[in-house]
């Protein structure tokens, strides 16, 4: 099976402590060095901790912080220092308490993994603004986070005494790892929730030469640091002070964070004990080579997936008929990522090997997304179709990052058939998304993709507006009282419609029905209710989607003189994103462009005409998005269309001001009211 | 969040995964590759009834068997059976919780999958999991968790366990309801010769039990439907509906529903003895404290202050410490603690005032303790106050009277904002457990008037030609109500604070630029907390040919959502209060005041809403008032809920109509 990881944690949000236990690995071939490194290490001085601090009186006194104004927290001090040599990493940290809110930090939890590596020398205090010193007495407890057959995972949990606003934290611990592990490299995230004063990073690396054991020069990537650097100081450790650190990011809309957290990550891009890569090209020469033939391997065109590809498609299809008939075929498989994956008693009742090849998965007719994807490849090659395999980080997940040294960003996997001269991506592994599109989560999206010798790495194209729709058409009745009832349908394509399929698979139609449902009260203006009646191509990702609601209850006012009502009956609440922040700081990553089509036909009650049309509305970002509003009155009815796109996923900060300026008047059109006024008494309107 | 009173209570609200514990053990927890047990196959036999209506699952089996030895302790042994009916629940399995005092003796799990092919996990199908979800929790219990193998639409899953219950616990809440339909459950109870029982009934008829042989007593109830809360609005909590069956050993095991909860009061009493007793350093403080104090209230509140704002609120639970509080000394001395610790600290330190204070264990929110169910479910814990005979003051809002005779002020020094003499909202007409020792009995707690909570609103707009807005708003509020914003304001900072308001004024005014805010919070918690902003929103108001379209309520909501769904839920109206909001707008020049809504005026047993607009020169009035004077509501009067609800809604929505002159 191709193997797969999503262990990357540049995008996962870190722990409080803003340090997270590496994972281990024992390197079998490896174990006659680390033994040599442990004999190394009892004769070495060991590392002392930093010692607490006496804080000053500008840190006792401090109420605010100017370069932090309003924040609840903030930094003195943080310390972390890996050593190798002593295998430890410690750290110790110094936090000012300016709001309440700041006192969560007070509890610390330090995750570890119990025989692999201890944490020592823990201690703490609290300093109150008036010096009084409260230590840390109380045992810190080590808590079971979770275990299964063969692992465990503890955290030691403590939580400093007498808190108080203005109180300076301060503590320190140390994880002591087992010298038979595997101590990855590791990663120095400089940002935290709150802005840092101050930070010292300190990494005492083992130093080539030992027998048998040949390690690189630690690789490492500065991603935005202030300006500062990593330096190889005197006794050969790389360590970086850093000051005047801003908090991480925590924005709406922002897109994945591992591009946008500051950090410093080292690697070891070693292929054996003998063998090492000198920089981040030969790493991804290397890695792209190893990818390249393991995807070439699992997707070989057998004879078993000749014979298979043989009764998918005949001879004489064009190529866009083999390619669209292989990804009919492969779309009807059990998709693990969206029933269940078989266990292993399951497995050994039915007699399934583990797979290994793309032949194993139509045997089994079942497998994973990425095994399915790379069956299709597979089928493809055997049509005699000019296909390749592309792995990609998610991106709603994270973003590629070329400076990460590591093959264990990628996600998934993908399809890239050339017909007619051109690219055609597929999303075979995605089960119900339909041909010659993506996933938004892959549209945008880089990694590897096979070439004719080896790997590189490319990008996937974005989507464009017309690739996403929601097209909403209502006919709506009103009565005299302000009631309304009717029926409306929504048509949906793109990502909308994936996400709907897919929550069918696992769950039933009646549950999808109720969360469409719920998804759709938001689209009501108050006092409005909707029940579903029922989907139209729920199953058939060849066609739109369409949902049939029922939507009944008040609407607008009644005066003894007049009738108003929400001129756009789904956009009277407040929804648009942007309207409210001035201000941002980091890029705006909105998924995916796509459009809406509102056509909403009110039926006048009796006795009613309409005072004036809708004045029509033109906002127009050139190049970005338009929002069209217009009406048109006939007898007894009105008709209201708008029209709304948007043709980008994502924007750099420098345009924030244009994209909160048009949703700013993308919100207040939205408000926009329609007037009816009372008639003689012979006028006539509709009812259903 | 507050803490679990107990491990029973924390079994007691399982959701779709389904706990279950159980009696005498193997060697291991899996016990070993066996063959499904009979009564699991003979469950599984079981047709899926129609009342299951669009249940994803269905629970055709489930029994518990409760072994209590001589000293009341019990092993219970549960044994269960789920069809899964929908793809939602192929993710559904079994789990067992325990915690330091406990020992699961082992746990199984078989399936049978729709094809009749029979499965057993393997211990790799198994993962304990720690209760680690809390960031200001620190919990020493676990759950072993199975994730079945199999567990496809159609197959059934068989469980069963057995596990040493904690021995200090002499109670089983038996949770007869839960979210998914249950085709058969039983519960049996083996008592030792001579060893009593007692049992009540929340929301079903009592069944008589069986006595399967000497002092073994087995009750059974069929065709349970599940509660389903999903879409249902102003509602109860769901544990205050669901039916349960609490069964007790212990002391409480005795004739009489005020003898059990005397005897569950005692319990607490005698649990919690001496960890108030105050420390010099806990003594000094409170002396310092009410020094030069003039009255009783502002001896009392001086206290309760400091334990509310001094006292960070972090959760210790390890074994019986999830029942039992630390000692007053380790509290005061390291300034944390839970709902109990709190309650602890202050009783030590009003005894050093020479105020007498007692323990009040209580679930937090109304509903869930039931005065005809004696039992120690619950998750929180308050302090009630005596009152000495001579303090009449009206600031202390929140008094009962106990049996004997003695007023107590109810307080939950948990709530770090919700001054002393008043009661977080969601507590008021709950009732708890006053441990005082032999006079312990089951409490009502106060729903205060409606002018212990609010707020008012006052605001000054001016309409510009084009329809845009400015203006400023002032606001104060009281009570539970004030609490809650000063509770916002403590766990949040300045950005945050702008982000919440931005998008909570936009709701109201689309498009609007929230141009400053301030808020005032006094120190003393008995004062109204103000908020004062400044907005600007574009094309407030909307030309329709002649004519100008005004909203005159410009901001905030009082109106909840409801369905013209029947109901056979009561109505939860979540607080009594008062809440007021005036607004002058001045209209642009060139205009007049063509019509405005008509006035509206609704009083009801239970609410009462009234607002008018009126005009006067260029200037547009708009004023309202709504009255909430009960918490909870029969489901018949959800139809004058709805019409209240309506009203509200309609009112909102008005617009009044300006014309050129």
């Amino acid at each position: 099976m191709i193997s797969q990881s999503r262990e990357l944690e540049n995008n996962r949000p870190h722990d409080r402590n803003n340090f997270r236990a590496p994972s281990f690995r024992l390197l079998s071939g490896e174990r006659v060095g680390c033994l040599a490194l442990f004999l190394f290490a009892i004769v070495s001085p060991a590392f002392l901790l930093a010692q607490f601090q006496q804080p000053t009186d500008e840190e006792l006194k401090m109420t605010v912080d100017p370069k932090a104004p309003g924040a609840a927290a903030v930094y003195l001090y943080r310390e972390e220092i890996t050593n190798e040599i002593d295998h430890f990493h410690s750290v110790y940290e110094r936090i000012k308490v300016l709001a309440e809110k700041g006192k969560e930090l007070a509890t610390v939890t330090i995750p570890y993994i119990p025989g692999a590596d201890k944490i020592t020398k823990i201690e703490g205090r609290t300093i109150h603004a008036d010096g009084t010193i409260v230590p840390l007495t109380v045992k810190p407890d080590d808590l079971m986070t979770f275990k299964i057959a063969d692992f465990q995972e503890n955290s030691i949990v403590f939580t400093l005494p007498s808190v108080e606003v203005g109180s300076i934290l301060e503590y320190r611990y140390r994880y002591s790892y087992n010298y038979l592990i595997y101590m990855p490299a590791p990663t120095w995230w400089i940002q935290q929730p709150y802005f840092v004063h101050r930070e010292h990073y300190s990494f005492q690396s083992n130093f080539p030469g030992l027998h048998e054991v040949q390690i690189a020069p630690e690789a490492h990537v500065v991603r935005d640091a202030n300006g500062s650097a990593v330096i190889l100081d005197k006794h050969d450790a790389f360590t970086l002070d850093i000051t005047d650190v801003p908090p991480q990011p925590n924005e709406d809309w922002m897109p994945p964070l591992n591009t946008l957290k500051w950090r410093v990550a080292f690697f070891r891009p070693f292929v054996s004990s003998k063998e090492f890569l000198r920089n981040g090209k030969e790493f991804w020469d290397h890695a792209e080579k190893n990818w390249a033939d393991e995807v070439r391997d699992f997707t070989n065109p057998t004879s078993g997936i000749k014979k298979i590809t043989a009764e998918i498609v005949a001879p004489s299809d064009t190529d866009e008929q083999k390619a669209r008939k292989i990804y009919a075929a492969v779309q009807k498989l059990d998709n693990t990522a969206f029933s269940r994956i078989k266990s292993k008693a399951e497995r050994k009742k039915e007699k399934l090997k583990d797979i290994h090849k793309a032949e194993d998965v139509w045997k089994q007719q079942s497998g994973t997304d990425d095994e399915i994807a790379l069956l299709y490849v597979a089928l493809a090659r055997a049509a005699g179709l000019k296909v390749a395999p592309m792995q990609v980080v998610n991106r709603n997940r994270a973003i590629f990052d070329n400076d990460y040294l590591s093959i264990e960003q990628l996600d998934d996997y993908l399809a890239v058939v050339v017909l007619d001269g051109k690219d055609v991506y597929l999303d075979p592994g995605q089960k119900m998304c339909p041909f010659g599109t993506l996933h938004w989560k892959h549209n945008l999206a880089s990694g590897f993709r096979l070439s004719e010798k080896t790997a590189v790495i490319d990008m996937t194209p974005s989507s464009t507006f017309k690739e996403s729709s929601h097209l909403l058409t209502a006919d709506l009745y009103l009565d005299q009282a302000g009631n309304v009832n009717g029926v409306a349908r929504i048509v949906m394509s793109g990502p909308e419609a994936l996400h709907w399929r897919q929550l069918a698979l696992e769950n039933d139609v009646e549950e999808v029905k109720k969360q469409f449902i719920e998804s759709m009260r938001d689209s009501l203006p108050d006092g409005v209710n909707a029940d579903f009646d029922h989907f139209i191509a729920l199953d058939d990702y060849n066609v739109n989607l369409m949902a049939i609601v029922n939507v009944s209850g008040n609407l607008g006012s009644v005066t003894s003189k007049h009738f108003i009502l929400p001129g756009l009956f789904f956009e009277s609440r407040a929804k648009h994103p942007f309207v409210a922040q001035d201000k941002r700081l980091t890029p705006i990553d909105l998924h995916y462009a796509m459009m809406e089509r509102d056509d909403v036909t009110y039926h006048l009650p009796p006795g009613y005409a309409i005072e004036s049309a809708l004045p029509p509305s033109n906002v127009v970002w050139p190049d970005h998005a338009m929002l069209r509003i217009n009406s048109t009155i006939t007898d007894g009815s009105v008709k209201v269309a708008r029209v709304f796109a948007r043709n980008f996923t994502l924007l750099d900060p420098k345009e924030y001001n244009d994209l909160h300026d048009f949703y700013q008047k993308v919100a207040t059109a939205d408000q926009v009211q329609l007037v009816l006024t009372k008639t003689p008494p012979t006028a006539k309107g509709n009812q259903p | 969040m507050k803490i679990s009173l107990s491990s029973a209570t924390a079994r007691l609200f399982a959701t779709a995964l389904l706990v279950f514990f159980c009696a005498p053990c193997p060697a291991n927890w899996f016990g070993g590759k066996q063959d499904p047990p009979q009564w699991g196959l003979d469950a599984a036999k079981t047709p899926t009834p129609t009342y299951v209506k669009d249940a994803a699952s269905v629970i055709l089996y489930d029994e518990y068997l409760e072994t209590v030895d001589a000293q009341g302790r019990a092993v219970e042994r549960e044994r269960e059976a789920i069809r899964i009916l929908k793809p939602q629940a192929r993710h559904e399995g079994c789990e067992v919780g325990y915690d330091v005092d406990e020992k699961i003796n082992y746990f199984r799990e078989w399936t049978i999958a729709a094809d009749q092919k029979q499965y057993q996990a393997q211990d790799t199908d198994f993962i304990d999991k720690g209760d680690n979800g809390i960031p200001i929790m620190l919990s020493t219990r676990k759950t072993r968790v199975v994730y079945p193998p199999a567990a496809d639409v159609g197959a059934v899953i068989i469980c069963e366990s057995e596990e040493l219950l904690e021995p200090y616990l002499k109670e089983t809440v038996w949770q007869i309801q839960s979210h998914i339909p249950v085709v058969f459950q039983a519960l049996e109870v083996d008592l030792p010769a001579g060893r009593a029982h007692s049992e009540a009934w929340h929301k079903f008829p009592p069944v008589k039990p069986v006595e399967v042989s000497p002092n073994h007593w087995r009750w059974e109830i069929k065709d349970m439907p599940a509660l389903d809360l999903r879409d249902v609005k102003s509602r109860p909590v769901w544990e205050a509906l669901a039916a349960r069956m609490s069964v007790q050993w212990g002391d409480a095991a005795v004739d009489g529903k005020d003898n059990q909860w005397r005897a569950l009061g005692q319990w607490t009493t005698t649990l919690e003895a001496n960890r108030p007793d105050p420390s010099p350093e806990i003594t000094a403080q409170t002396q310092s404290l009410i020094a030069g104090a003039p009255d009783f209230y502002t001896k009392l509140s001086r206290v309760t202050e400091y334990v509310q704002k001094n006292i960070r609120y972090f959760i210790v639970m390890r074994g019986i410490g999830g029942l039992q509080a630390n000692h007053a000394a380790d509290i005061f001395r390291n300034r944390y603690g839970d709902c109990k610790d709190k309650t602890t600290l202050l009783i030590s330190m009003l005894q050093v005032a020479g105020i007498h204070a007692v323990y009040m264990p209580l679930y937090d929110h109304r509903g869930v303790v039931d005065p005809d169910v004696p039992s120690i479910m619950g998750n929180h814990m308050i302090t009630a106050i005596e009152l000495p005979a001579d303090v009449q003051d009206p600031r202390l809002k929140a008094v009962v009277k106990a049996k004997d005779g003695k007023r107590y002020l109810i307080f939950d020094p948990t709530d770090e904002r919700t001054p002393v003499g008043n009661l977080p909202s969601e507590e008021q007409g709950s009732y708890g457990i006053l441990a005082a020792g032999a006079s312990s009995q089951i409490i009502a707690l106060p729903v205060l008037d409606p002018d212990a909570n609010g707020s008012e609103l006052k605001g000054v707009f001016t309409l510009a030609v084009d329809g845009t807005l400015t203006g400023s708003i002032d606001s104060s509020s009281i009570g539970p109500k004030g609490a809650d914003l000063r509770q916002f304001l403590k766990y949040t900072d300045e950005k945050e604070r702008r982000q919440y308001w931005e998008k909570s004024v936009a709701y109201s005014l689309p498009g609007v630029t929230l141009d400053s805010f301030q808020f005032i919070q006094p120190s003393d918690l008995d004062k109204p907390i103000e908020f004062h902003y400044k907005v600007t929103a574009r094309q407030y108001s909307h030309q329709a040919g002649p004519l100008l379209l005004v909203r005159p309520r410009v901001i905030g909501s009082y109106a909840e959502s409801f369905d013209d769904k029947p109901r056979i839920y009561p109505i939860d109206l979540d607080a009594t209060g008062r809440w007021r909001a005036s607004f002058d707008i001045t209209i642009p020049p060139g205009y007049v005041v063509d019509e405005t809504p008509d006035p509206v005026s609704l009083d009801l047993d239970f609410a009462s809403y009234h607002s008018s607009v009126s005009a006067k020169g260029n200037l547009l009035h708009y004023e309202r008032e709504y009255v909430v004077r009960q918490v909870e509501l029969p489901p018949a009067k959800y139809a004058a809920v709805r019409h209240l609800e309506s009203v509200i809604l309609s009112d909102e929505k008005n617009a009044a109509v300006l014309k050129k002159q």
